[in-house]
């Protein structure tokens, strides 16, 4: 196997394959990227076992074969080879040669064939979808997903097509997103997944040009988002999501109409003095006016009053400072929406004009 | 070293004295407020009335209504006591800041530091007991002395209507001709392993070396080689905050399928996690307790690391407490589910989660 192939056209794929394999490997391989020249193409894998993500590359100069090389050793040489140096990849005996001008390293390697397969079961839905409508669908969607949560399908993103609608949510229980949207055309199923956090946080570092247009096929277990030459794969999280409808069958206050960018720097100020580890803060709502409050176990204390917009009876509520500020920064409006519970349960944070997305904060308890 | 003033108050027949209090046509008869004969219920609090025919609390209805036909049963309601025991604690208050609940009709007082009837604990007891009166109509018996598992002992010598008095120099020799039985932290079960040790009395108890109660009895030998010195140091706590939350219930009919039993317990998991959001807490401790329909009680008790909820695999964790016991095998009569060991740290900032709806 060899090829000659320029920096430039490597550099990118292998990093972003590179940020799939796992630092710490159980299996030696896995932290290898598999390399294939067959024809003229050249395809790069790298794979955790629970995602995968494939790479394919044109190549005029070559010679079939396939190996596995040590990923980091092998971005890091071409990363910081000068910019479009031509570099050439040769296997000889076990070792990969990579020359440069006047750079040559020679790489371990590992039989391909002692590389995992990635098991996939049959993908029987698709839909096609613009790669800029899925980022913003992620950006407003992902910062809610949960970490390490034992409810496992939390650390995930639902993602809900339902014929011509995709719906899209993220929660860890004290905060949701929902993006709702049309794809172009009907799929005539509907049906629910739920994508793992690290494939989410993957699947987002992918989608540099918005025109792009991506090819999402599944299956009840797997996902396959085809990327131009990349093809992104991952085994879903085998639950179902938990139902969170109650929460919009519940009366409600009046809209409150808050000056976004005060709102944002008011609430940084009372949560210097909030409680460390709850952020904890008070909102003292009436007529027109809204109070914030903190106040900490050394007893320090802050408020900020703003002028806002709201008709109806007084109301008191407290957040996690954190997770409102999280909503607000996340809208485009310079009007933020609250609307809030009757019975104080919950809050709904979005913009004036309907948005595809909107965000929910579940209030503490002080 | 001057001696603490404790006084016990526990009100009569609490339940019943309320529901002859609000119906007079109940006053003067025996009345049981607690499950219907019917529905192997237990009898919670009967009026003095009852209590000649021998009925008591925790007595199953049933055995109840067979030792008394003519008794009146009566469902409890739980808001009236309530608010009789709000009004109580408000008239503890204006004694002593230092007040420790021990349920709706039960507490200690610390009043050491009370300068009011001269400084006589016994002279407080008597105006505390008046007042209760005076404002709900209910009776009370009061306990004097220098702690409380004495206090405790004396408030139980003179009921009902009671007011009695250990003072400091008759606190050994009292708890000396004490049966075991009577002493509070000993039940049904201790007080049989203490009779088949040979411990009948104070006297008795106090003759044991304290490494032979610790082997014998384990934590609790600690506390009874210090009680029967009549020695009680627990202080009167005011900040008290309940340490277990529970739900148990008895079965129409008693049940033997380990699937219904999982079932069950779950329903009670359910109710006891509802109570303990109720009160703003988590537990990391569940414990379940199975009578079986020989009245012979077992409990099993798993922590866990983090706190329990819906979210976790709790079917998992009750099928490994019942492994060790004979479920399955054997009738069960009752179940109940308790959850403890709170996390306090978020008892006041307890952030709300959009999936713990029920």
């Amino acid at each position: 196997m060899n090829f000659i192939i320029n920096r430039e056209q490597l550099l990118i794929p292998l990093q972003q394959i590179v940020s799939v394999i796992e630092k710490r490997q159980t299996m030696l391989v896995l932290s290898n990227v598999l390399v294939t020249v067959n024809d003229n193409e050249l395809v790069l894998t790298g794979t955790d076992l629970e995602i995968q993500l494939v790479a394919k590359i044109y190549l005029q100069s070559y010679e079939s074969g396939e190996i596995t090389v040590p990923a980091r050793k092998f971005l890091d040489i071409v990363r910081l080879l000068p910019n479009e140096a031509e570099i050439k990849i040769e296997l000889k005996d076990d070792k990969v040669k990579v020359t440069s001008g006047r750079s040559r390293f020679s790489l371990s390697t590992l039989a391909a064939d002692n590389y995992p397969e990635f098991s996939e079961s049959e993908l029987d839905n698709q839909f096609l979808m613009n790669a800029g409508q899925l980022k913003k669908a992620l950006n407003k969607t992902v910062f809610c997903m949960a970490n390490q949560d034992i409810r496992y399908y939390l650390n995930g993103l639902l993602l809900h097509v339902s014929n011509s609608k995709l719906k899209m949510v993220a929660s860890d229980g004290h905060r949701l997103s929902i993006y709702e949207d049309n794809i172009g055309t009907a799929t005539g199923y509907e049906s629910r997944i739920i994508l793992p956090r690290k494939g989410v946080v993957e699947l987002s570092r992918l989608l540099e040009d918005d025109d792009t247009e991506l090819n999402i096929q599944f299956s009840s277990s797997n996902i396959r988002i085809y990327i131009k030459e990349l093809t992104f794969s991952a085994k879903l999280v085998d639950s179902k999501y938990p139902d969170f409808s109650k929460v919009f069958d519940q009366p409600f206050f009046n809209q409150i109409h808050i000056q976004r960018q005060l709102l944002k720097d008011a609430l940084t100020r009372v949560s210097i003095l909030a409680n460390e580890k709850f952020k904890g803060i008070t909102f003292d709502i009436s007529e027109d006016l809204l109070r914030l409050s903190s106040h900490n176990p050394e007893h320090d204390e802050a408020t900020e009053e703003l002028i806002i917009e709201y008709q109806g009876e007084p109301l008191t509520i407290a957040f996690n400072s954190q997770y409102v500020l999280d909503a607000v920064s996340n809208l485009d409006s310079e009007l933020a929406v609250l609307t809030i519970a009757s019975n104080a349960s919950s809050c709904f944070i979005e913009e004036p004009e309907q948005q595809l997305y909107k965000f929910i904060v579940m209030p503490m308890r002080l | 070293m001057a001696h603490r003033k404790i006084i016990h108050i526990d009100m009569d027949a609490f339940f019943a004295a309320v529901e002859q209090r609000d119906h007079p046509e109940y006053r003067n008869k025996p009345i049981i407020v607690g499950g219907k004969p019917d529905t192997r219920g237990v009898v919670a609090t009967c009026s003095y009335e009852a209590r000649k025919f021998g009925i008591h609390s925790a007595m199953s209805s049933d055995r109840a209504y067979r030792l008394c036909p003519q008794a009146i049963f009566i469902k409890p309601r739980f808001e009236a006591y309530k608010e009789a025991s709000c009004l109580i604690r408000q008239i503890f208050s204006e004694y002593t800041e230092l007040f420790e609940p021990l349920s709706l009709d039960e507490a200690y007082l610390d009043v050491s530091h009370n300068l009011s009837c001269r400084g006589s604990a016994t002279l407080i007891a008597k105006a505390i007991k008046q007042s209760i009166l005076q404002k709900t109509g209910l009776v009370a018996s009061a306990g004097i002395s220098y702690n409380k598992f004495l206090a405790k002992i004396a408030s139980d010598m003179d009921k009902p209507n009671g007011l009695y008095l250990i003072a400091p120099e008759q606190g050994e020799q009292f708890v000396k001709t004490l049966a075991v039985g009577k002493f509070h932290g000993i039940g049904k079960a201790t007080e049989k392993k203490m009779h088949a040790l040979g411990i009948k009395t104070g006297w008795d108890l106090k003759q044991q070396s304290l490494s032979f109660l610790i082997q014998n009895f384990g934590k609790a030998g600690q506390y009874f080689y210090n009680i029967s010195r009549a020695i009680d140091h627990r202080a009167v706590n005011n900040h008290r905050k309940s340490k277990s939350v529970g739900v148990e219930t008895t079965f129409q009919a008693d049940i033997k399928e380990h699937a219904e039993i999982i079932r069950q317990l779950q329903q009670l998991l359910e109710k006891a996690l509802k109570k303990l959001q109720d009160k703003g807490l988590n537990a990391k401790t569940l414990t379940i307790k199975i009578k079986y329909d020989d009245f012979v009680q077992i409990t099993r008790s798993r922590t866990l690391a983090i706190s329990i909820s819906k979210a976790i695999d709790t079917t998992s964790i009750l099928e490994n407490l019942l492994k060790n016991t004979a479920v399955g095998q054997r009738k069960v009569r009752l179940l109940g589910v308790a959850l403890s060991s709170f996390d306090n740290q978020l008892l006041n900032y307890r952030q709300m989660d959009l999936f713990d709806y029920t």
